[in-house]
């Protein structure tokens, strides 16, 4: 337990209103989406709740987290934060820790339409940075977690795909620069957030610190508090004098889709004409999404209710679905517009693909555009059974997501036959291609009962054997899910990077009071 | 229902924080991004719509208790139904069904409500209203050119409120009633409480005692037919009443009415009321309002994993709350000009006012409101329009703490500007 002098030094940053040690309260930071896979990988019963927090602070400035940090320091107190806090790396992972919830850190600092980077607070979100940046026809990069999380934490410190990653990339690719309160409490600015704020590279100044803090995985909040990022922006491509404009009542609304907007289905028989009608659309870099998800998923996407989404799938979508992908085109011009249809349609012609939008066997309506630029297309998937989780992550080429599709699909059907996961007949995939090129991201979606220890096991005993495959057949590192032990367990055959990261920790967190539940600790946790 | 009924549901959130938003494709802008007044204003978790569902679990599943600051937390939300409506679209959860039932377990326990509520609720045991005013003044309001007729099987259920506190509602009610020859009569002395205070934080024993007392009221004299000015009263009587009593009245609020009345020529809207104007949705004719259909049925797995309900259970998304009536009303008052705000209909924000927050958290209740204003002033508007005595209570209390220069109209008062030899 915390003592009562640590608490007063805390209330004394905060004030007596943003400080908390009731334990109706803090029970609201011990429970995550997540917990219950972990719970039942130790033996419990599997459950949402958690590690309890002792206290619960809200800073509001730099200087109150970094004030924190350093009292949490001199007492040894470990302390995790977070943004918008959803999945089990948000929350703390040891008794007598305090979470820093950064909710009042909420500001739109600076938008320089002209370099085209935004600088922001960790609890401001997709859709709000989004709302505000579409007055100067601009867009930023929204990670798949959902348009109510924040692009601070997934630039900082995720992976971050997302469904417009063809032309945004993923989250780590546009971190600017960081304002960063270390977990020793210095305070540092890194990349275009230096102290003049403008200029804007990601890396440097000397050495790149944006490998340092977060590489290609991110330190999932282990690694001090990130209280600033900038953020690379995008040209928004709709007519300027474009609003966004939404009618209608729940659940159907209708948004005003840009001029020169189309979702297209490509829709394949076999995954060889699959691969290389992907290759083909992301050499032109000429799409805003190109995804592939299942027959469930893609009714899923959409529909507006689980109950619309069962009947398309079972009024022919099911049938007719063999290996596609959906694109969107957004184009500035009719000229630019009726160039990207021709060619999306000459490359499905030349594969021998059909449109399952123009066949009429799924039909997308103006709010699924809306869902698609707003990033929310992601949490229909909780529709089907409010919970899921990913396995895989790996980013690689076209190729290799199509591969590890492949062998996925008979690894995942085995723990669909023993009924502990969601039937999608192991063909419930989730992909993204990045930046117009080559590269591409592959995860498993996976739905689960929450509830049910078998279900919860199953899906962990599951997701084991997906991490053995990405590891012996070398799929890459999974990106959902990690810590110690999954970090070591890749070290074998990825230069011991866990060593690195470790170096990196214990010079930064000397005191090793950051949490580091999903990063690494600094000292070999998974070997003790 | 009990909490434990809910306790599968409870486990269900990944407290995601869409809770915390309106439903995202309606954010249109960071300042008015919100929907839930109370993590807003109090920021820790457990003041949110999912916060405090998880609360209930931790309640649940014994890792806490009722105490003081958890009854804080559970009594500072006005039950305003946002976060359900941000949360449904995607889950299949019902966070203010929760939180309600997680007040009638605190009553239960003997725990709830706060001091507050329990000395409204004994004023309306005691005086048939909750602010302790004698029955024989809640007919005061009325003036000697207000025509009743004591035949009619109408009644127009004037409610606390407006009875003794926001009597011109009352009034311009009554007055734009008899201008378009609607025939009704009041309860007068004999007019008891909806229930809506009691209901509303959590004490449903004595919320349902109300209940069957005022529908044996209405039996008794023969009401067929109830018209409501107040929002509270009229989810009382169209929403909350069939869940619990039999019911054999029709409920009408008074802006459906006026929309009818002047849809079938009985009202004739002549008189200029030049005015921008923006309308504030009552939760509680709004989302709040929509029905609940009864169901029984239980969940099948129809994929593995993916469960439905058998039969299909309705969906109360919000969609079916009163939201064009009052619009179409304002629509045909020559020289209105209606300028929405950004949060409106379904996702509209709280005045602040409800689920016993205005007694229990004044602060708090004036801090929400002024929220509201703030938005309302951002549309340019000089006058801000709402059919409800409660919300025009709180809203004014803000106009006025602010200074502002905009003016609060209930929407009969517009009406009644706008009738020919109006006032």
């Amino acid at each position: 337990m915390i003592n009562d002098k640590f608490y007063s030094r805390l209330q004394d940053v905060v004030g007596e209103r943003n400080i908390t040690r009731t334990p109706a309260i803090l029970d609201t930071y011990a429970f995550q989406w997540g917990y219950e896979i972990e719970s039942a990988q130790r033996g419990d019963e599997p459950s949402r709740f958690g590690q309890r927090p002792d206290a619960v602070v809200l800073p509001t400035t730099t200087e109150e987290v970094q004030t924190i940090v350093k009292i949490c320091n001199e007492f040894k107190v470990t302390f995790k934060p977070f943004s918008t806090g959803m999945g089990p790396w948000a929350g703390v992972s040891e008794p007598g820790a305090i979470q820093i919830d950064l909710r009042r850190m909420n500001r739109i600092v600076e938008v320089d339409p002209n370099n085209l980077y935004v600088v922001v607070e960790p609890y401001v979100t997709n859709s709000e940075l989004q709302a505000e940046l579409f007055q100067y026809g601009l867009m930023h990069h929204a990670q798949g977690a959902g348009p109510q999380t924040s692009p601070l934490a997934s630039h900082t410190s995720f992976v971050g795909p997302g469904f417009t990653s063809p032309y945004t990339g993923f989250s780590g690719r546009n971190l600017l620069g960081a304002e960063w309160v270390a977990p020793n409490g210095e305070i540092l600015r890194l990349g275009s957030y230096e102290h003049t704020g403008k200029w804007f590279t990601g890396d440097g100044p000397g050495f790149s610190l944006r490998g340092v803090i977060r590489g290609w995985m991110g330190a999932y909040g282990g690694l001090g508090v990130f209280t600033k990022a900038a953020i690379k922006l995008y040209s928004y491509p709709a007519p300027k004098d474009w609003t966004w404009n939404i009618s209608g009542t729940i659940p159907k609304y209708e948004w005003e889709v840009p001029k020169y907007w189309k979702l297209i289905v490509l829709n394949f028989q076999e995954w060889e004409q699959y691969e290389s009608a992907f290759y083909e659309v992301s050499d032109h870099d000429v799409v805003m999404m190109a995804t592939t998800s299942s027959s469930e998923g893609l009714a899923a996407l959409f529909t507006d209710t689980k109950m619309e989404a069962i009947e398309v799938i079972f009024g022919g979508l099911l049938a007719r679905t063999r290996r596609y992908f959906i694109v969107l085109i957004a184009a500035h011009t009719e000229r630019e517009y009726n160039y990207r249809v021709k060619l999306i349609r000459t490359i499905m012609k030349k594969y021998e693909g059909e449109d399952l939008i123009e066949e009429g066997f799924i039909s997308p309506r103006s709010a699924h555009y809306a869902e698609t630029i707003r990033n929310m297309l992601g949490g229909h998937a909780f529709r089907f059974s409010n919970c899921f989780q990913s396995t895989h992550g790996g980013m690689d080429t076209v190729a290799m997501a199509v591969k590890l599709a492949q062998v996925n699909q008979p690894i995942k059907s085995k723990y669909i036959e023993k009924g502990v996961i969601g039937d999608d007949r192991g063909e419930g995939i989730w992909t993204t291609t990045y930046e117009g090129g080559h590269m591409a991201h592959l995860e498993v979606p996976t739905v689960y009962d929450g509830a049910s220890k078998e279900s919860c096991l199953g899906y962990a005993e599951y997701q084991d054997e997906c991490n053995d495959v990405d590891l012996k057949q070398a799929y890459g590192m999974p990106f959902f899910i990690v810590g110690d032990k999954v970090h070591d367990y890749y070290a074998s055959r990825t230069m011991d990077y866990p060593k690195y990261l470790r170096r990196i920790k214990a010079a930064f967190d000397p005191n090793g009071i950051s949490d580091s539940s999903h990063y690494v600790s600094a000292k070999n946790k998974s070997n003790e | 229902m009990t909490l434990e009924n809910y306790e599968e549901m409870m486990d269900g959130c990944v407290r995601c924080s869409k809770c915390k938003f309106l439903p995202q494709l309606q954010i249109k802008s960071k300042r008015f991004s919100h929907i839930c007044p109370s993590i807003e204003y109090f920021n820790f978790h457990a003041y949110s719509g999912g916060g405090r569902m998880i609360m209930a679990n931790a309640l649940q599943k014994g890792r806490i208790e009722f105490t003081p600051e958890m009854l804080d937390v559970l009594y500072s939300c006005t039950n305003c139904g946002g976060c359900e409506v941000s949360c449904k679209w995607v889950y299949d959860l019902e966070p203010n069904e929760v939180i309600h039932e997680l007040r009638v377990k605190a009553v239960e326990s003997g725990a709830g409500p706060l001091p507050k509520h329990k000395k409204y609720i004994e004023l309306v045991e005691r005086y048939q209203n909750p602010y302790g005013e004698p029955s024989e003044k809640r007919p005061a309001w009325i003036e000697d050119d207000i025509k009743l007729d004591e035949d009619s099987n109408t009644i127009f259920f004037v409610g606390c409120t407006a009875a003794y506190r926001r009597e011109e509602i009352a009034l311009s009610t009554a007055k734009v009633l008899n201008a378009g020859n609607e025939n009704f009569r009041i309860l007068g002395t004999d007019e008891f409480c909806c229930g809506s205070p009691v209901y509303r934080v959590g004490d449903r024993e004595k919320a349902i005692e109300i209940m069957k007392s005022n529908v044996e009221l209405f039996k008794s004299k023969g009401v067929e037919r109830i018209i409501t000015s107040c929002s509270g009263c009229f989810n009382m009587l169209r929403t909350e009443y069939p869940r619990y009593v039999e019911t054999s009245f029709e409920v009408v609020h008074i802006s459906q009415l006026l929309e009818t009345m002047l849809s079938d020529g009985r009202l004739k809207l002549t008189n200029e009321v030049p005015m921008k104007v923006t309308y504030h949705d009552p939760c509680h004719l709004g989302r709040m309002s929509e029905p609940y259909e009864p169901y029984e049925g239980e969940k099948v797995e129809i994929l593995s994993q993916v469960y439905m309900w058998d039969p299909p259970k309705p969906e109360r998304l919000g969609a079916g709350g009163i939201y064009d009536p009052p619009r179409n009303v304002l629509k045909q008052i020559p020289g209105i000009e209606l300028i929405e705000m950004e949060r409106i209909c379904e996702y509209s924000y709280c005045c602040g006012a409800g689920g016993g927050v205005k007694a229990g958290f004044p602060d708090f209740a004036l801090w929400t409101a002024t929220e509201r204003v703030q938005e309302a002033e951002e549309t340019g508007a000089k006058g801000i329009v709402s059919v409800c005595p409660f919300c025009s209570t709180n809203i004014r209390d803000s106009l006025d703490y602010r200074e502002s220069e905009m003016e609060y109209f209930d929407l009969t008062e517009l009406v009644l500007m706008s009738l020919e030899g109006g006032e």
